[in-house]
């Protein structure tokens, strides 16, 4: 199957990035497992999910005609050097979703954007460089209520928003939302439109 | 006031040997500084031990573990989940050991059968496929607080007064004899003092410096103990490796949880106050542990926790290698010169109403009086044979199971709503639990019901239950407080586990919980 964009992940930034595509004028598929937190602060996913932004997008999204895979995920991808072909979802291991560009917003642990073990922390589907600090007596502070460093920990991504492989940024797969490392630069969702809306 | 005895310290020793002193008759008071299994009884295992482990090297400990064994299944049923237990060899166990370790059970009256191990992987498939032999004993699960609260529900009901968070200043040294203790309760300014004829000490670790305020010494060597908490239950039966006990040999499963351990290791004794297992204890237990059940691996950690075993230094020998796990009873008078004062320490869970008996029995010596104990024989509160039934509501059969006939005593008709889904506890449950224990915030809560011990660890619940807590109380601006003291604490078990799945639950905790 080929869309113009494919945006990996559901949540509050996947859904937001794949609703403005979309209403560009772009032929978008968004792959949703469903375990977004939703937006920190609002009501949690395990209650009242219609109130929660992302859900409620992912029904505009499939409305507006936008192509939803629910309850599916990512999980390897088809690479011609450093340019992402298509990818491959659990559901649907002999149809890879090919696209002219990439959106990676599968979110930090609990949607299992990184995975972790006791030393180190990695992104699942691509292996994407990820900033993180050695030794896991680092990742956490004693205090609960203190910023846990472990959230400041994600993707790298280059100032155009793609995504870094051993330093080298990947042609046109980009990072958006809380899998990036922080202090990353928040990707232009506009400079994506215009670069590849006229194509 | 007066009383015949101060019982300080209110952990499972503690309690069984206020209950045996309430039975003799005597007049008891029971002191403890915190809640009820603050320190070591509410840090271990929850293991009835079948007295296997100690076969092959302290007979007089195996024996005492079996005979309290059978007494706790009977007298203790609500508290005890009759598991039973497996020793297993692994290929580099050789098999050498386990044919001692099966005579020496033996001997000790321990009813240890060999299986072959094709039948034990059958009975557990989740242990380690490589076995070369299995040996099944009579371990069990127990539940230490619920034991301990049993002990004390019985000795108040036989009349023993009970005082909590009162902790133990100083004891009172009057012409050269013990006369009592001087407390200060949490939310006092000065200090009372309360007289007996003699005083108890049962307050695990924390008795040597008890002894030492009064002039006496107790050689105690302080031996941490580490453990990790698993999201389910990946056995059915204890596990255990045969083999001379080790680190991290036992996997216990607990209602809805497993517990592995543990760790043994000299820790100083001003660090007692403050336990916790650190990355290293961690990463031992999980090497160790995956050899008796490889899926522990790959099992969500719910988090670690760490408590303190009271060894004692054996008299005479100032090197500390002679350091005894088995009983020990201190008469102050014969071994000091100090009349009034007796330490139990030493022990385990499994002999502390065995321990309890041995003091009651020197207090009935000393008082000249001639008092049969009866703690064997009776059953606890609770321990009464009512079993949830399928007539009974739902929302009672989890309270029903823990408490027995002790839920007449809970109003299901103002409060049947379950507050925490993991360990189906209900409102009245709490209340029961505010109104008969003095709990004062959710921690207390968790040791007399449950709440939040379960698979989610209250991230669901705890919320709810912090405001249902507060309203019992009737002060509902304690619901944030409650809040936040819960999951610091929680957070305290977590952070030496915060990888995988457990991290995954700490992004979600610090996303719902922190902001």
């Amino acid at each position: 199957m080929r869309f113009d964009a494919v945006v990996i992940g559901g949540g509050n930034s996947g859904s937001a990035a794949a609703l403005a595509l979309v209403e560009a004028g772009l032929k978008v598929c968004v792959v949703s497992e469903g375990l977004s937190l939703g937006v920190a602060g609002s009501a949690p996913a395990s209650i009242a999910t219609q109130q929660n932004p992302p859900y409620a997008r992912l029904a505009e999204l499939s409305a507006k005609g936008a192509t939803v895979l629910r309850g599916d995920s990512a999980v390897s991808g088809n690479w011609d050097g450093l340019k992402l072909k298509s990818v491959v979802t659990r559901n649907l291991a002999d149809m890879p979703l090919e696209a002219d560009f990439f959106v990676l917003a599968t979110g930090k642990f609990f949607s299992r954007g990184l995975l972790s073990d006791m030393e180190k922390i990695w992104e699942p589907v691509f292996g994407a460089d990820v900033y993180f600090t050695p030794g896991r007596e680092t990742w956490s502070d004693p205090d609960f209520f203190a910023p846990q460093p472990f959230m400041k920990f994600g993707v790298l991504t280059d100032k155009e928003g793609r995504v870094l492989f051993g330093g080298k940024p990947a042609e046109n797969l980009y990072g958006t939302g809380e899998v990036l490392a922080a202090d990353s630069k928040a990707l232009d969702i506009n400079k994506l439109i215009s670069r590849y809306a006229g194509k | 006031m007066e009383y015949d005895v101060i019982i300080v310290g209110g952990g499972i020793t503690g309690a069984a040997t206020a209950r045996d002193c309430a039975m003799r008759g005597f007049k008891t008071l029971l002191v403890e500084r915190g809640d009820l299994c603050d320190g070591a009884s509410g840090r271990n295992h929850g293991l009835l031990h079948s007295g296997g482990r100690y076969a092959v090297t302290d007979r007089e400990g195996a024996e005492e573990c079996i005979r309290e064994n059978r007494i706790l299944r009977r007298i203790a049923s609500n508290c005890v989940e009759p598991t039973e237990g497996l020793f297993i060899s692994l290929p580099e166990d050789g098999l050498d050991y386990q044919a001692n370790f099966i005579a020496k059970c033996r001997e000790a009256g321990i009813d240890a059968k060999a299986i072959d191990p094709k039948e034990a992987l059958r009975l557990e498939p989740a242990i380690n496929p490589s076995i070369i032999g299995a040996v099944k004993v009579p371990d069990a699960s127990v539940d230490p607080f619920r034991l301990t609260d049993a002990n004390v529900l019985d000795a108040q009901r036989h009349g023993a007064d009970v005082l909590k968070f009162h902790k133990v200043v100083s004891l009172i040294v009057e012409e050269g004899r013990v006369k009592g203790v001087e407390v200060l309760g949490h939310n006092d300014v000065s200090t009372k003092k309360i007289y007996a004829r003699e005083v108890v000490l049962a307050a695990g670790i924390w008795t040597a410096a008890l002894a030492e305020a009064a002039g006496v010494h107790i050689g105690m060597m302080p031996s941490k103990g580490a453990l990790i908490i698993f999201g389910h239950r990946v056995a059915r039966m204890v596990i255990n490796r045969c083999r001379k006990p080790a680190n991290a040999d036992i996997l216990v499963p607990g209602d809805v949880v497993s517990v592995l351990g543990t760790t043994s290791d000299k820790v100083p004794l001003e660090t007692c106050d403050d336990m916790h297992a650190t990355p290293e204890e961690v990463e031992l237990l999980l090497r160790e542990g995956v050899q008796l059940v490889p899926s522990l691996a790959t099992t969500r950690i719910i988090r670690a926790y760490a408590g303190v075993r009271p060894l004692v230094v054996a008299d005479n020998s100032g090197d500390g290698r002679s350091v005894s796990r088995g009983i020990v009873l201190l008469d102050h008078e014969e071994r000091d010169g100090l009349p009034g004062l007796i330490t139990i320490t030493g022990g385990k869970l499994t002999t502390a109403r065995l321990m309890a008996e041995m003091t009651a029995d020197l207090l009935c010596r000393k008082f000249g009086v001639n008092r049969r104990c009866e703690t064997a024989e009776k059953p606890l509160p609770g321990s009464d044979g009512r079993k949830a039934r399928f007539e009974d509501p739902v929302e009672q059969r989890a309270a029903i199971g823990r408490h027995g006939g002790e839920v007449s005593k809970m109003d299901f008709s103002q409060g049947r709503e379950v507050l925490c889904e993991c360990e189906q506890v209900t409102r009245a449950e709490i209340r029961y639990a505010v109104q008969h224990f003095g709990v004062r915030n959710i921690s207390d809560l968790r040791r007399h019901t449950r709440i939040g011990m379960g698979t989610c660890q209250g991230s669901f619940c705890i919320r709810k239950v912090a405001v249902a807590l507060a309203g019992e109380l009737g002060d509902p601006s304690l619901a944030d407080t409650f809040v936040k003291e819960y999951l610091q604490e929680r957070w305290k078990g977590m952070t030496p586990v915060l990888w995988g799945d457990t991290l995954r639950e700490g992004e979600y905790m610090h996303k719902v919980h922190s902001l």
